[in-house]
């Protein structure tokens, strides 16, 4: 296991799980392995009366993750919406992770998954040759989780095709499977839910029936409130990025960090954070994963091509990277940006050369 | 001789029942409440029938009724609860805080030194240390969690006395400038009660002073501290109040932000949601967004894992909030604020007895408001007035004469339609309106008598023509006789002294409304006739010396007035007035150096006033197209003239024949440079005219007209129509 490039949640903390689990003094709902308020204290960090620390997995409002929580202990499904980058799969894996203690029964949608994708399918061969029988079912993930009590997960709902989507409204009402070939029917066991993600961006392409809407309860992911809020988050995911990737990481870097978030920060919002300078917005959505990337990208490019020590121009190919989405538009709200602002900014005369070089 | 202190917090539907459990085991015989001294005198019609919360005490200065301060009381106000009460069991309440006889002569003498000290009183919150430190981020949510919501009465006082004596011994710079005065006044309004010999005395006071009242420093202290205060008159009255102005902070500080959803908990103490959610739901349906009780259901069952996730014995407005939006919302906040203002908030309107002390003009409003079945809400509502019924027209003069007093109750609003007997207004009182009205009180006692007056002194300040005219506007549809005489006089003064023409049009024309419609609205009319007289006259005598010399802006904008005053004019009907303003027109079109749009305008209304007849038109039109004009203004000419009249040009050969000669003339450069200004004249002429002028030009410009006699017209069967419309158009058969 040591060589994966990213382990599941369950792996990667299963230390802080096993440790939380050993502590918690709260009820745990049937087939859960804790107890809502201990998958919170997992979220959003804690530590544990033995003096254990449990590192914070969602930085943010702590009540959307008690909303989140919470709607899993009723019958009703969650789905996590919000823009690109903010958190939804990375929510969604890690509740799944703390509440059934696996998050890998997942279903990843795209425009082209089926119906045997969510309900299940059939090993051809074997139905050929013994007719329609168990063991020529192919379970999905579904399927398990229904079976087992647990959390599957779904990503990107609102891509998958609107006569697909409504095959979830069955499993999400009755709780049940009905497999018509064998006149049998997969019933859940308590602890079976599921979490959705969708994307705003998508909004329309394939939107969700009523019928399934009011399965879900609808949590938004906002983009981050503050620019610490943002600047802790890039830190961590970064700071885990090069321990797996054993890049060494010199010096602080939290100076860098927070020069891309303020980056980030001001051409989504239009306008500079001293609220003088009105800006143009790029198509992009300049999300706190995209920042993240565009750290790790610059940090591998100083420990290969550089003397190890983050600068900026290894910084600067993956900015313009990530914020001209489009050659023609983007390019022209790029380049007023670093005139109007990068330029005139104290200290960052760095960041301006490098950035000027590549255009 | 017990004292006992009730801490609580203001609009607080728990500690108000808690106050109403305490008293009722205490049984106390005398109630002290923080509240203003003056205010005492008007407890008593708290229980009286008509009286229904929520309503505040208004203690204000009759000098300068803008320095008052409302102590707001809903249902749910523990003050109320306990003067309701003190009431019932027939026992003396009194009011111990600092009388703002006092607090605003403070004031008055801190605004004229100018240290602004006292009036910027920082608003502070204890209680947010508190929940702080209790892990809560909201302070009125950890009030609401360990107080409002609680059941136990009996022990909630005395933490609380626990929790505030803590937080003054490790905060004492809270305190702000009036507080030790304010806890010196109530500690010696509990001596007094001590000195009459009370057995059981209850105080209901703020949780914050509930320590300051409980250790009593001695009398000599308080006594020395409260000497020599300075003085001020003031006056207190009932008023209406409004769940969304509960949560002013006046009076009482600190405001609430939910006061629908504290009458709620106040209704019903046992709810665990389900009936809320139920209002919740019908609110959204009411608009149209489809709820149905399956997600009533669910959102119940999230509120409480919500709750009881966060280790809470009961769901509060948060919860449910959370859930409605997780829900309800798809959660999204933008129908959540439907909720927070029809619900959370609520659009209560409170009432008060009829006879209970007030202003004479408040009075005299409310007896109005009574007699033309006009009730003051909050929600903005669309009224319609007919103004030929006279409880419409009765209607119409108060909502005028209030605007007159700068009381904006309604908004005249534009109706469509041309019906001059109609008006459409959007009504809406807002608390703030009594202090308007309290500052008129010094005008007259009735709402007729200081409009008029108020009006009076407004002529007298008036300095410019056009104020005169826009107070009169107001003034005659609110029927102030006095007034308006006020103001006519003023208006002849003005009109004597200006010389600006336009000015003396805009005068003119309220006054043609007026005329024309007097006999709806019932107004003298001789009046009104002798000012126009002279106005009239001015204008005719200014108009030609105004139309020369000037730039092309001024001459659009006078062509405009003109155009405006050849209507009223005609309405009028009065030969004089047509006789004056047509030769004031022609002279207009003598005059040297004469603007060409106005010139173009000029001419048009004479030729359609039939004063010029069709010769002397074609010769002012081709003048005015002859090549000694610069093309420039015989273009201006001709939007002055054929602008909104392309019937002359469809009709009148012989003037489609001078433009076709002076189009044709022009060179090709001319012709460019003029197509704008050209284009701009027929821009304005709907698609038939614009075809038939097309069809016209198409064929020369000679058929146009449908020949009459093409048609074989029954000359008999045509007659038998004219009696009737003889009688129509009224006529004599002759």
């Amino acid at each position: 296991m040591q060589n994966v490039i990213r382990q599941h949640a369950e792996h990667q903390f299963a230390e802080e799980l096993e440790e939380l689990k050993k502590q918690d003094r709260q009820q745990v709902p049937a087939n859960w392995q804790l107890s809502p308020q201990a998958v919170v204290a997992y979220l959003m960090g804690d530590t544990l009366p033995n003096g254990f620390q449990v590192t914070p997995k969602y930085i943010g409002k702590r009540r959307l993750m008690e909303i989140a929580v919470a709607t899993l202990t009723t019958d009703r499904a969650l789905l996590l919406y919000g823009l690109p980058g903010t958190a939804k799969s990375w929510v969604s894996e890690h509740l799944a992770a703390a509440i059934s203690g696996n998050s890998t029964l997942l279903v990843q949608g795209t425009a082209g998954t089926g119906e045997e994708a969510i309900r299940y399918g059939w090993n051809y061969a074997r139905l050929l040759s013994t007719g329609p029988t168990p063991e020529a079912l192919v379970e999905t993930p579904m399927m398990r989780a229904m079976k087992t009590g647990k959390i599957a997960r779904v990503e990107e709902l609102t891509r998958i095709g609107s006569d697909v989507q409504d095959s979830l409204i069955t499993i999400l009402s009755e709780k049940s499977l009905p497999v018509p070939e064998l006149n049998t029917e997969v019933q859940a066991i308590t602890g079976f839910n599921v979490i959705a993600t969708a994307n705003n961006r998508d909004k329309g392409v394939n939107e969700l029936s009523s019928a399934l809407k009011r399965r879900f309860n609808t949590v938004i992911l906002p983009v981050p409130d503050s620019m610490e809020e943002e600047v802790e988050i890039v830190q961590q995911r970064v700071k885990s990025f090069s321990q797996h990737m054993a890049l060494p990481v010199e010096k602080p870097i939290t100076e860098e960090i927070r020069r891309i978030v303020t980056i980030f920060r001001e051409l989504r919002s239009g306008v500079s954070v001293d609220g003088k300078t009105k800006l143009k917005s790029p198509s992009g959505t300049l999300s706190t994963a995209e920042a993240i990337s565009v750290m790790n990208s610059g940090l591998s490019l100083s420990h290969h091509f550089g003397d190890g020590s983050l600068k900026a121009h290894d910084l600067a190919s993956g900015v313009l990277g990530a914020v001209v989405k489009d050659p023609v538009q983007d390019k022209i709200v790029w380049q007023e940006y670093l005139e109007a602002v990068v330029k005139q900014r104290e200290g960052w005369k760095d960041l301006y050369r490098s950035c000027r070089d590549i255009m | 001789m017990a004292v006992h202190v009730l801490g609580i917090r203001h609009h607080g539907p728990g500690s108000a029942r808690h106050v109403r459990h305490a008293l009722e085991q205490l049984r106390p015989d005398i109630i002290l409440i923080e509240g203003p001294p003056e205010g005492e005198e008007l407890v008593r019609w708290a229980t009286h029938a008509e009286m229904a919360p929520p309503v505040a005490m208004l203690v204000y200065r009759p000098d300068s009724p803008q320095h008052a301060v409302f102590y707001p009381f809903a249902e749910f106000s523990p003050e109320w609860q306990a003067i309701m009460y003190g009431l019932e069991h027939r026992l003396p309440i009194r009011f111990i805080d600092l009388p703002l006889t006092h607090k605003f002569a403070l004031q008055q003498e801190a605004e004229e030194k100018d240290t602004a000290d006292i009036q910027q009183e920082i608003h502070h919150n204890p209680l947010q240390y508190l929940a702080n430190i209790a892990g809560y981020e909201d302070a009125e949510l950890w009030w609401e969690h360990q107080v409002e919501l609680s059941q136990n009465s009996v022990s909630t006082f005395e933490a609380i006395a626990e929790a505030m004596q803590v937080l003054r011994e490790t905060h004492p710079d809270f305190k702000n400038q009036l507080e030790p005065l304010r806890e010196a006044f109530m500690r010696r309004g509990i001596r007094t009660a001590q000195k009459e010999m009370y057995a059981q005395i209850a105080v209901v006071c703020g949780a914050w002073h509930v320590p300051a009242l409980q250790q009593m420093p001695s009398q000599k202290a308080d006594d020395e501290l409260l000497r020599k205060l300075p003085k001020t008159k003031v006056e207190t009255t009932w008023i209406p109040w409004t769940y969304s102005r509960l949560s002013f902070e006046s009076g009482y500080g600190a405001g609430i932000n939910s006061p629908g959803w504290y009458e709620h908990l106040w209704h019903h103490p046992e709810d665990d949601g389900t009936l809320w959610l139920i209002h919740v739901a019908r609110v959204f349906r009411e608009n149209q967004i489809e709820i149905s009780s399956a997600h009533v259901i669910e959102t119940l069952r999230l509120a409480h894992s919500l709750a009881s996730l966060r280790e809470q014995h009961k769901a509060g407005l948060l919860e449910f909030n959370e859930a409605v939006r997780t829900v309800m919302c798809m959660g999204d906040d933008i129908q959540l604020q439907l909720i927070w203002k029809e619900l959370i908030v609520g659009h209560h309107i409170g009432n008060i007895p009829a006879e209970s002390p007030q202003v004479p003009l408040q009075r005299d409003l409310e007896t109005w408001q009574k007699r033309l079945r006009l009730k003051p809400q909050e929600l903005p509502k669309v009224q319609a007035l007919d103004l030929r019924d006279e409880t419409g027209l009765l209607r119409s003069i108060l909502l005028h004469r209030l605007l007159v007093l700068e009381i904006p109750w309604g908004e005249n609003r534009d109706v469509s339609g041309k019906g001059t007997f109609k008006e459409e207004w959007e009504l809406r009182w807002k608390p703030e309106l009594h202090i308007q009205l309290l500052e008129k009180a010094a005008w007259g006692n009735t709402v007729e008598e200081a409009a008029n007056a108020y009006l009076t002194h407004l002529s007298a300040q008036a300095s410019q023509l056009p104020q005169v005219t826009e107070l009169l506007e107001h003034a005659i549809p609110a029927e102030l006789t006095v007034g308006v005489a006020a103001l006519m006089k003023q208006l002849d003064v003005l009109a004597a002294n200006t010389s600006d023409v336009q000015e003396l049009m805009q005068a003119f024309l309220p006054l043609v409304q007026v005329k024309r419609y007097g006999n709806v609205r019932n107004t003298d009319a001789a009046t009104v006739q002798l000012i126009m007289d002279s106005l009239m006259a001015r204008i005719c005598a200014g108009l030609p010396a105004a139309c020369s010399n000037i730039n092309e802006d001024t001459g659009t904008a006078l062509a405009g007035w003109i155009l405006r005053l050849d209507q009223a004019v005609l309405l009028l009907e009065e030969e004089a007035y047509h006789a004056e303003w047509y030769e004031a027109l022609e002279q207009v079109l003598t005059t040297h150096q004469v603007n060409a749009l106005i010139s173009g305008t000029c001419c048009k209304l004479l030729h359609s006033a039939g004063v010029f007849d069709a010769d002397i038109t074609a010769t002012a039109f081709s003048n005015a197209l002859s090549r000694g004009n610069a093309p420039t203004y015989a273009s201006s000419w001709i939007e002055g003239f054929l602008k909104n009249s392309a019937t002359t040009l469809l009709l009148d050969d012989r003037i489609w024949s001078i433009i076709d000669d002076w189009l044709t003339d022009l060179s090709p450069e001319i012709f460019q440079e003029l197509v704008p200004i050209l284009r701009r004249t027929f821009a304005d002429y709907s698609g038939a005219e614009k075809r038939k002028l097309a069809s016209k030009a198409k064929t020369g410009g000679s058929v146009t007209m449908v020949s009459s006699q093409d048609l074989e017209i029954d000359q008999e069967r045509a007659r038998k129509v004219l009696p009737v419309f003889y009688s129509l158009m009224g006529l004599t058969h002759a």
